[in-house]
């Protein structure tokens, strides 16, 4: 589990690095939303992998980590979801507008010269 | 009046100088006139003090803990360089009270000049070594804008620069070696450093203090081979050559030297070096002089030559040259100030200062000549004038020198040919311009000039003649006074007298009038023919154009230095910081190890391998697809959204997989939205730049694969470690009986972490507000800004489906059903988010998930129905909903101050309500209720701002295509 | 023991915050129309934040020693299972500096460029929230969350005005962030992993007894931490996008941004002193001569750039850079005076940078028409080198005139002005930037480092470098500020003199007047930055604080509050 775990993590990053240092504005958008996903995964992953732990107290369940997954990484996630989103909503829309005032989608609002 | 108040004088009257009116001449001059004169008395009054060794101190505190305090120091030698201020800086503001002209900005003029004037004074008086390097860097600034004061001259700003760049990096290198110097004396105090002489040169950082001090001296008092700037910052107004560049601030160099003579000389290195710099100064420079053809240019030599020989007289070992330094120092001031004020006379009367053109002027200003010629014969060393006495003593000093044999016989040597070359620049100076035929084509008709700007040129002859004539009786005691402590306690004995019989010094010195006087007669012949416009022998050794190309080569190099070392595109950027990050992880791993841990693993189950594998393969594929197909690689990535979201829901986090799949909904509108602004992409790239693209992607491939290998290796270690001691059993332990909430995640985020969850509404509106702010200036693509091209093709046949208004038509059109239905989406929506809000401290939900779901529900409307159809029946006012969700947060938070607990605290009130009972109303509902209605408005303000600009898009698209249906009609 | 403002703790330690969030959302009710209105509550809020912090400080003051350490517990939680904030003398005296820069930009902007887009004033203020809350916190993911309402704030300014070249900056200088960001929550998750908790001194605590088996996660994660801490404080090579970025910005905007390089240097002497101090076990002084390396290198690339630029914008930024470089080598020597002496310098280059931001408005004013010039900012800033340095000889035979001109007025401030700004970025006198020098420079001359038995590079060899590093790159600066004063100053041009606005004037002045008082007052300034720097090296007062704050007794945390709801 753990394995596959960290595997996801690591694709998710391959990709989001290798579409980051691509020159079109929308691959870096892409890139980033992925990148995303996989830190709040690896954040995620900070706490113990638990099945039906859910951390919502049930009475008479003695309150520990051994009966309950570990919810500071879950709060911290739920920021950085929130976070990363309004980021991205942000970048997409400065992507159309240098899209539309420089007539490029190269990140550097030009072709690269030759 | 206190030394502080001496100091503080000149600044003071510099700035009231500066805020007189342009036009207030005499205004300017009287009241500077008046400063320097209080200075002058101030300065005169502590003779008796100091006469016989005497110091007077005034310590003001300053940085008592860094060992820099205000030190004011006077003793004999900083006496005499004071009186040299403030009186030759009286003569001179008088003189420029009538060189300088009617039109002139005076008020910066003489703003400067006083500056200056207190920097110099500060120098001179400092009892700290700090505070000396504090005022030598002012005083280069003074001098730079009073050499750039005509700064409409390309010659002056250049000349400016170059002063204030050569003297300004000696300054730096001098603060270098105070600095050492205070850390092996073990005090920045100028008497503690005075008296630790032996340990000084004992020391082994003493080169490096040498050398650092003598380039700050060397570099102040134009010295080889840093000389080349002072002719060139003659540039400045005369009187200012006069002040900066003769008499005070290019003594500063000298004047370090000589106070530091005691502690720093007597070692070889000191003799080689100062000497060295001391001979090739003085002779090239007296060389130099004699071919100049501009009257202040050749004094500019000159001087350079007299500081060269001010520091060889320094650098010879004895007592007694030192002596003479400072009488040398003293005669220099007067007789060079004498003649550059006379210089700047001929200037003013004829309009000229080329030699050449001057000629026979004794006619027309027989005072101003006679004046000039006396001070030229007290350069040229001429009996019973100042400048012999102290020449004679330099001959003598020269003779008397125990050293290597060449040594013993070089130096008179090249002393006897400075010596010769004087008196030629003395008589070019005296001769060439006074006797002759008048010139005829001057510019002005030369006559005499105003009697008082005479007055300051006459006081200075009559002191070259007294002190020439009676120079014990004149100049004795103070040059003892000025003498002693530069030579320490023990005055070695001299004597003032004009005929010390018929001795070496008396034979060099008669021998340089000779053949200075045939040397004369010579030149003028050859000059005569035009030759020699330039000194001959040292052309190639033009400081100027190597300084200013090695500045120019400079800028240069570093611009190239810019394009190696930094870069302007992003990717590199980009790169750049991925690999530091993968280094830094790895390095650290290598350098400490990494190694899996022992926590029981979790079994993995068939469906959850399969969910991995399909993330993997989506990310991989959107990876792959992003380029050219952009909305392939959207829903790919919207797969690996929702495969996320169902590992938050397998691994019991339903609260995350709640949010993540909100938010996913927001996401993809959002795009959606955005693609329509992004034209499809057809340009291939650049073929010229195929193959760099090709290794980049090689390259990067690589950098990816390492960076998520590093990742997955980082998380499977951190996922396989046994837990630490956590803080989190605390959150589960106290949720429900202090925090009131049975869902833990949601306690912390309204309370145990609610600053956290504050700042993440605030960047939600932050971004909400920036989009919009963005938004209203957006102009789309050209490609985007015509119809889609499906409509365009049609457009003959279908120009009203291009005319429609879809906001009002589409509904009640093609839109009917569907928009019905989402009709009743609306109150169903409304309801689902109050529930999951109310639930939301118990049960996964909360504000953050209803506010996204009845955003939702809104845009669903605006993609079906339009916006104006919207707008025009539902009043949103998304920036309200955002401000009063800030103030509803910040109020809670607030409303605990109020109560008397820190911000944010939660309380839960037990509200008796009739029918229903007691309800748990907790302050932390209220926080949330804030959070519910900034996230609605951010999400609203977004998406309506992006969906707006399809309506404007449609407007235009409309215009284009009909305007250019009316330009080709069928 | 008693002093002013008591009566005002521990809440005024969260004003910083809560002000400037509380101002925002006010100014969002107000129409845009009313620029006025909105005008006067930005300013007044910023002028209430910079009051708050010089409170702060005067309590701090007025306590002295130990007690001087502010803690403040959001939400009422103990340390370090809440939330807390930490006042001690580093922050305070980094919340005054960030209320003297805001008031400046502020009042500067409301002369014209509040207006070139909406909400100007709302970001303004929450740009202000972001700072404050990252000099304040106490608490690694709250950090976080900080560091990303300033930067989302810094997206919303930078882009204020929109046009060509700020929207092309702005992508690039988002993109870099975000990066940047993500990089921030990695690390800050690996720490987590591994001490298990979030709260600076907690992990202080923790660093030293976690198992030799963690340590290569500990230092990964810091040192990713670093990384991304390191690009905000603009170290190379992660700082390529401030010159760009800055200068396609408006000027107020620009002269704001001046702290947030320094929120980047005071994180890493935050973190760097706190979480791997000198008794970190294992750990201590973690990546100190990578500060130094970086910084000398940041320092030299300053150099090189200030020397290339022609643009004042440009030399700004550079000027900028220059400084974290200064501050982050001479952090890293990790001495008590080094680094009291280096917070000094930090303070005085900041307010100078600022000043020098808007200066360079007002001067390339008259030349640009408009606040965005369309062409590519590079060209702009090329010259031919045989132009710029070296002025055809020939060009004084015809005006040999031997009366000067006058200077207009507007021109006449502008020029003492940028006078001010050279001597403090050059480090000359008699401004304050000479005493930073001092101070910095005479430090490094005593070899009573701790550090430098422990660690070669902090050793004699390193000191002697940045000795000389600093005096050179004074020297260049020098160099390229005089080319920069020529040609803005002296060379003659029939432009007109700028038309400038008191209230435009105000600031600068006010920002240079800080500075001489800088230089006047250097001793107290300097006792009190070395106590700070002292605090620092020292972390156990800062530790004991945070641990031993405890939460105020009765509230929700300790049993509900009924409040009884009148019957009918």
């Amino acid at each position: 589990m753990e394995i596959l775990l960290a595997a996801t993590i690591g694709v998710l990053t391959s990709c989001g690095v290798w579409l980051v240092l691509r020159p079109r504005t929308f691959q870096v958008l892409i890139g980033l939303a992925l990148l995303a996903y996989a830190v709040n995964l690896f954040i995620f992953s900070m706490g113990s992998l638990s099945v039906g732990q859910e951390p919502i107290i049930r009475p008479g369940v003695p309150a520990d980590l051994l009966h309950y997954t570990d919810p500071l990484p879950q709060a911290l996630v739920l920021t950085a979801i929130v976070i990363s989103f309004a980021t991205t909503a942000l970048f997409l829309v400065v992507l159309l507008a240098s899209r539309g005032l420089t007539d490029s989608d190269h990140v550097d609002g030009e072709e690269e010269r030759p | 009046m206190s030394l502080a108040l001496l100091l503080a004088l000149p600044f003071a009257g510099s700035v009231v100088a500066a805020l007189l009116p342009s036009n207030a001449r005499n205004a300017e001059s009287t009241w500077s006139a008046l400063i320097a004169a209080i200075a002058l008395v101030r300065v005169a009054w502590m003779f008796p003090q100091i006469r016989d060794g005497g110091v007077i101190r005034e310590r003001i505190a300053w940085m008592p803990s860094a060992g820099l305090d205000l030190v004011i120091r006077i003793d004999g030698f900083a006496w005499m360089f004071a009186m040299l201020v403030t009186g030759i800086g009286l003569l001179v503001i008088l003189y420029s009270r009538y060189y300088m002209s009617p039109t002139d900005p005076v008020p910066r003029f003489f703003a400067f000049l006083l500056a200056f004037m207190g920097a110099m004074l500060g120098l001179v008086t400092s009892g700290n070594v700090i505070q000396l390097v504090f005022f030598w860097e002012l005083t280069s600034l003074t001098s730079f804008m009073l050499i750039g004061y005509w700064h409409h001259r390309a010659d002056a700003r250049r000349g400016a620069r170059m002063a204030l760049i050569v003297t300004g990096a000696g300054g730096l290198c001098l603060f270098a070696g105070m600095l050492l110097v205070g850390k092996i004396v073990g005090s920045y105090d100028l008497d503690a450093v005075l008296g630790a002489g032996d340990t000084l040169r004992a020391h082994p950082l003493y080169r490096t203090v040498l050398v650092l001090v003598l380039v700050g001296a060397f570099t102040k008092s134009a010295q080889f081979p840093f000389q080349f700037w002072l002719p060139h910052a003659m540039a400045a107004p005369t009187p200012v050559s006069a002040y900066l560049h003769s008499a005070t601030m290019v003594k500063a160099g000298v004047f370090l030297l000589a106070r530091f003579w005691l502690i720093l000389a007597g070692t070889p290195e000191w003799f080689w070096i100062v000497g060295g710099a001391g001979v090739c100064t003085l002779v090239l420079g007296a060389y130099a002089a004699m071919f100049q053809r501009d009257l202040k240019g050749l004094l500019a030599y000159s001087t350079i030559s007299h500081l060269g020989l001010i520091t060889l007289l320094l650098a010879l070992d004895s007592p007694l040259a030192a002596v003479a330094a400072v009488f040398h120092i003293m005669n220099h001031a007067t007789f060079k100030a004498a003649l550059f004020m006379a210089a700047g006379v001929i200037d003013h009367e004829t309009g000229t200062r080329d030699i050449a053109r001057l000629n026979g002027l004794f006619k027309a200003m027989p005072y101003t000549a006679t004046l000039a010629m006396v001070a030229s014969a007290a350069m040229a060393g001429v009996p019973l004038l100042n400048g012999f006495l102290s020449k004679e003593m330099f001959f003598a000093e020269t003779v008397y020198i125990s050293s290597l044999p060449w040594v013993e016989w070089g130096l008179p040597i090249a002393a006897t040919i400075a010596g010769i070359f004087a008196v030629i620049y003395a008589l070019r100076f005296s001769v060439d311009i006074f006797f002759g035929a008048p010139s005829t084509d001057l510019p002005r008709e030369p006559h005499e000039p105003s009697r008082w700007m005479r007055v300051p040129i006459e006081l200075l002859v009559l002191a070259c003649l007294v002190v020439g004539i009676f120079p014990a009786q004149s100049i004795g005691p103070a040059l003892d006074a000025a003498a002693r402590p530069v030579v320490g306690a023990s005055l070695p004995a001299y004597d003032l007298a004009v005929w010390h019989g018929f001795n070496a010094p008396f034979v060099m010195s008669v021998f340089a009038m000779i053949g200075g006087a045939i040397g004369y007669a010579w030149l003028r012949r050859q000059l005569a023919h035009g030759r020699f416009r330039r000194p001959p022998l040292i052309r190639r050794l033009d400081g100027k154009s190597a300084f200013e190309s090695v500045l120019a080569r400079s800028s240069l190099v570093a611009r190239h230095g810019l394009e190696i070392f930094g870069t302007r595109r992003l990717q590199p950027q980009l790169f750049v910081m991925i690999v530091l990050g993968v280094l830094a992880a790895t390095g650290s791993l290598w350098a400490d190890g990494l190694s899996w841990g022992s926590r029981p693993r979790v079994p993995a189950s068939p469906e959850i391998a399969t969910l991995a594998f399909i993330a993997m393969a989506c990310a991989i594929a959107a990876a792959w697809q992003a380029k050219f197909h952009r909305l392939a690689a959207l829903t790919m990535l919207g797969v690996v959204g929702l495969v996320v979201c169902l590992a938050f829901v397998w691994f019991s986090a339903p609260d995350l997989a709640l949010t993540q799949l909100a938010v996913e909904v927001v996401t993809l509108v959002l795009f959606l939205l955005g693609l329509r602004w992004l034209p499809k992409r057809v340009v291939p790239d650049d073929p010229r730049t195929a193959l760099r693209a090709r290794v980049r992607r090689g390259r990067d491939l690589v950098l990816a694969v390492i960076a998520g290998a590093g990742m997955a290796a980082l998380s499977y270690a951190m996922l396989t470690r046994p837990a630490p001691q956590s803080i989190s059993p605390f959150f589960l332990d106290r949720a429900l009986p202090e925090g009131g909430g049975a869902n833990v995640i949601n306690v912390m985020l309204v309370d145990f972490r609610a600053f956290d969850t504050l700042g993440e509404i605030s960047v939600l509106a932050v971004v909400a507000l920036t989009i919009y702010a963005l938004l209203r200036r957006f102009r789309p693509p050209r490609e985007s800004a015509r119809l889609p091209r499906q409509q365009s093709a049609a457009l003959p046949a279908l120009t009203d489906l291009v005319r429609l208004n879809p906001a009002s038509d589409a509904p009640a059109g093609y839109l009917m059903v569907p928009a019905v239905l989402v009709r009743w989406l609306l109150p169903i929506a409304g309801l689902i988010a109050a529930y999951l809000f109310l639930r939301g401290h118990d049960e996964p939900g909360g504000g953050f998930v209803a506010g996204l779901v009845v955003a939702i529900a809104i845009i669903t409307q605006y993609l079906v129905t339009g916006a104006q159809w919207v707008e025009a029946r539902l009043e949103l006012n998304p920036l309200r909903w955002i401000a009063f969700g800030l103030l509803a947060a910040v109020g809670t938070g607030t409303g605990a101050i109020v109560a008397g607990y820190p911000f944010m605290t939660t309380h839960t009130a037990h509200v008796d309500v009739p029918a229903l009972g007691v309800l748990h109303v907790p302050s932390a509902m209220f926080f949330d209720a804030g959070i519910f209605a900034v996230v609605v408005g951010s999400t609203l303000l977004t998406l309506i701002a992006l969906a707006h600009q399809s309506i404007r898009g449609r407007r235009l698209a409309a215009q284009a295509t009909e305007e250019s249906i009316e330009r080709n009609p069928r | 023991m008693s002093g002013r403002y008591d009566a005002l703790m521990p809440h005024l330690i969260a004003a910083p915050v809560v002000l400037p969030l509380v101002a925002a959302a006010a100014l969002l009710l107000i129409r845009e129309l009313h620029y006025h209105a909105k005008a006067l509550i930005g300013v007044a809020a910023t002028v209430g934040g910079l009051c708050v912090a010089i409170m702060l400080m005067a309590w701090i003051h007025d306590h002295g020693g130990p007690a001087a350490i502010g803690v403040y517990l959001p939400s009422n939680w103990r340390a370090p299972f809440g939330i807390v904030l930490v006042a001690d003398r580093v922050a305070v005296l980094m919340l005054v500096l960030t209320g003297v820069v805001s008031v400046a930009a502020a009042l500067f902007s409301i002369a014209r460029w509040h207006r070139a887009g909406v909400h100007y004033h709302t970001l303004f203020q929450l740009q202000l929230a972001g700072v404050n809350g990252a000099f304040l916190t106490g608490d690694l993911f709250n950090l976080f969350v900080f560091f990303e309402v300033m930067l989302a704030a810094s997206y919303g300014l930078l882009l204020h005005g929109s046009g060509a070249l700020r929207v092309r900056a702005g992508l690039k200088y988002i993109a870099f962030n975000l990066l940047a960001s993500s990089l921030l929550l990695v690390g800050i998750a690996i720490l987590y992993g591994v001490t298990g908790t979030l709260n600076y001194a907690d992990i202080a605590q923790k660093v030293s007894q976690i198992p030799a088996a963690d340590r290569g996660l500990l230092h990964a994660g810091a040192a990713i931490l670093g990384i991304a801490v390191l690009a905000k404080a603009a170290m190379w090579p992660l700082n390529f996008w401030l010159a760009s970025a800055y200068s396609a910005a408006a000027a107020p905007v620009a002269a704001v941004f001046v702290l947030l390089t320094k929120v980047g240097v005071y994180t890493a002497l935050r973190l760097w002193t706190l979480l791997l101090s000198a008794d970190a076990g294992a750990s201590a002084l973690f990546g100190g001569d990578t500060l130094i390396a970086g910084g000398l290198a940041t320092l030299a690339f300053g150099a090189l750039g200030i020397l290339a630029s022609q643009q004042l914008r440009r030399v700004a930024g550079y000027s900028l850079i220059i400084s974290s470089g200064t501050s982050l080598a001479v952090i890293g020597v990790g001495d008590a005076t080094l680094i009291g002496a280096a917070l000094f310098y930090l303070v005085g280059s900041t307010v100078a940078s600022c000043a020098l931001y808007l200066l360079a408005e007002l001067t390339e004013r008259s030349r640009e028409i408009d606040a965005a010039p369309p062409i590519r900012e590079d060209e702009s800033d090329r010259l031919p080198y045989r132009l710029e340095d070296r002025e055809s000889a020939d060009d004084d035979a015809d005006d040999y005139a031997l009366a000067g001109q006058a200077i207009p007025a507007a021109t006449a401030f502008l020029g003492l002005s940028f006078i001010g700004c050279a001597l403090m970025i050059a480090g000359l006198p008699p401004l304050s930037g000479f005493i930073a020098k001092f101070a910095m420079l005479g430090a490094l001359l005593d070899t009573g480092a701790v550090a430098a038995a422990t660690r070669p590079m902090a050793a004699a060899s390193m000191r002697i470098t940045l000795f000389a590093m600093l005096l050179v790159s004074g020297l260049l600066s020098t160099i390229a500020l005089s080319r920069a004063g020529l040609r803005h100053f002296w060379s003659p041009h029939d432009r007109a003199p700028p038309r400038l606005r008191i209230i435009e004037c105000l600031p600068i002045t006010l920002l240079l007047l800080t500075c001489a008082a800088l230089a006047i007052r250097a001793e107290p300034v300097l006792r009190y930055t070395r106590d700070a720097a002292q605090g620092l090296v020292d972390p156990a007062r800062y530790i004991d604080a945070v641990m031993s704050a405890r939460p105020t007794p009765g509230a929700a945390s300790g049993g509900p509050v009924t409040v009884g709801v009148a019957q009918r």
